[in-house]
């Protein structure tokens, strides 16, 4: 059994590397299905995390093809989305629960 | 999930390695041509239809055939379950179309996406097979994806050890995946895969002897507005060595749907 040691030893490993929340992450809210705010900024060139929060009583799907991201938000949570380091430039997002209303754009700078 | 050649089909690969004078040993007992991917979607519901079929000149090594029917669950944010049902025919003429087994698969998502250099997950699942004849079976080990710019490449590395009273294989079956992805389109991206199975590690034949098969695939994801997702990964795999069909066509179909 000694191949299942190897990736829970990996996982604990990356566990305690974890990162906790800053102050100045960037933060999305989902609000009527839409995101506030439906334009945001974040920095290029380097790692970063974005916080999601969805205010809705149903869930949402935080959805890029671009950042290659898809990740269920439960009502009432916020998750972290991990992405970067992005090239200056667009990039849109969408809830996939509720594309004709939840659209945005990512900024990096 | 895909399975070939259950140890009923075993005699039928142990003639075909002879016919073929190549072999160290029989076809590895197991085989799977999906990508698994070390994520889990929270509240997401899957119905699944993957498969595979194989084709060769030598009538003994040609027809081999696998679907499955599963339907999956997003528990949480971090773990994943499926129940699926196999059916298939060994390679060879004549081979009927039989019920295979249940399988149950568990994907465990073990670092958020994007958070360190790599994704990591693990996968485990227990197959009960249809007939006593045929030795249970579980399979486990690590998903490993990465981001590079516009690609994505995922690795399973995969091991599976047969019990109950019907084993016959004491040492645990090596075996793996690779994908990379050029992700173009939602709808419509190009990647390559590779799939390999070794055989059991106490007896690894060489190269010539162990399954080994790559070629190109189309993935997507297809919007079905509020009724779900349409996800795909159909290709054609080329055999790369004797013990492998000379074409394999592969498919993964999946509906994810959210009530």
């Amino acid at each position: 059994m000694r191949p299942l040691f190897l990736p829970a030893l990996l996982a604990a490993g990356l566990c305690a590397l974890a990162a906790t929340a800053r102050a100045d992450d960037p933060h999305l809210t989902i609000r009527d299905h839409r995101f506030e705010p439906p334009r945001i900024e974040v920095p290029a060139g380097t790692k970063f995390k974005l916080l999601v929060k969805n205010a809705d009583a149903t869930a949402e799907e935080f959805e890029s093809f671009e950042l290659h991201r898809e990740k269920v938000v439960p009502p009432g949570q916020e998750i972290p989305v991990f992405l970067g380091p992005l090239d200056k430039g667009e990039y849109k997002f969408f809830g996939d629960y509720h594309q004709d209303t939840a659209q945005g754009v990512m900024v990096a700078k | 999930m895909t399975t070939i050649a259950r140890p009923r089909g075993v005699l039928l690969c142990a003639l075909a390695a002879c016919l073929l004078a190549t072999l160290a040993r029989p076809a590895p007992a197991r085989a799977d041509y999906e990508i698994r991917l070390p994520e889990a979607e929270e509240g997401e519901w899957e119905l699944e239809d993957n498969g595979s079929a194989s084709f060769d000149r030598n009538r003994a090594k040609s027809g081999d055939a696998n679907a499955t029917v599963e339907i999956g669950y997003g528990v949480n944010s971090w773990y994943h379950t499926e129940i699926e049902l196999g059916y298939g025919r060994n390679a060879g003429p004549g081979a009927p179309v039989v019920y295979q087994g249940i399988t149950w698969e568990n994907t465990l998502q073990l670092t958020e996406t994007g958070e360190y250099w790599a994704n990591l997950g693990f996968y485990w699942e227990i197959t009960h097979a249809a007939t006593p004849a045929t030795p249970d079976d579980i399979l486990f080990g690590p998903l490993i994806s990465k981001d590079i710019g516009r690609t994505t490449h995922t690795l399973n590395l995969l091991f599976t050890q047969e019990f109950g009273p019907a084993q016959d294989v004491h040492s645990p079956d090596f075996s793996y995946a690779w994908q990379s992805r050029w992700n173009i389109f939602p709808i419509a991206s190009p990647a390559l895969e590779i799939f390999g199975d070794v055989g059991p590690l106490n007896h690894v034949p060489g190269l010539v002897g162990q399954q080994l098969l790559a070629g190109p695939t189309l993935v997507g994801d297809v919007s079905l507005g509020s009724i779900g997702n349409l996800k795909y990964d159909i290709g054609y795999l080329a055999g790369l060595t004797a013990a492998t069909p000379r074409y394999t066509v592969k498919w993964d179909l999946e509906w994810e749907l959210r009530f």
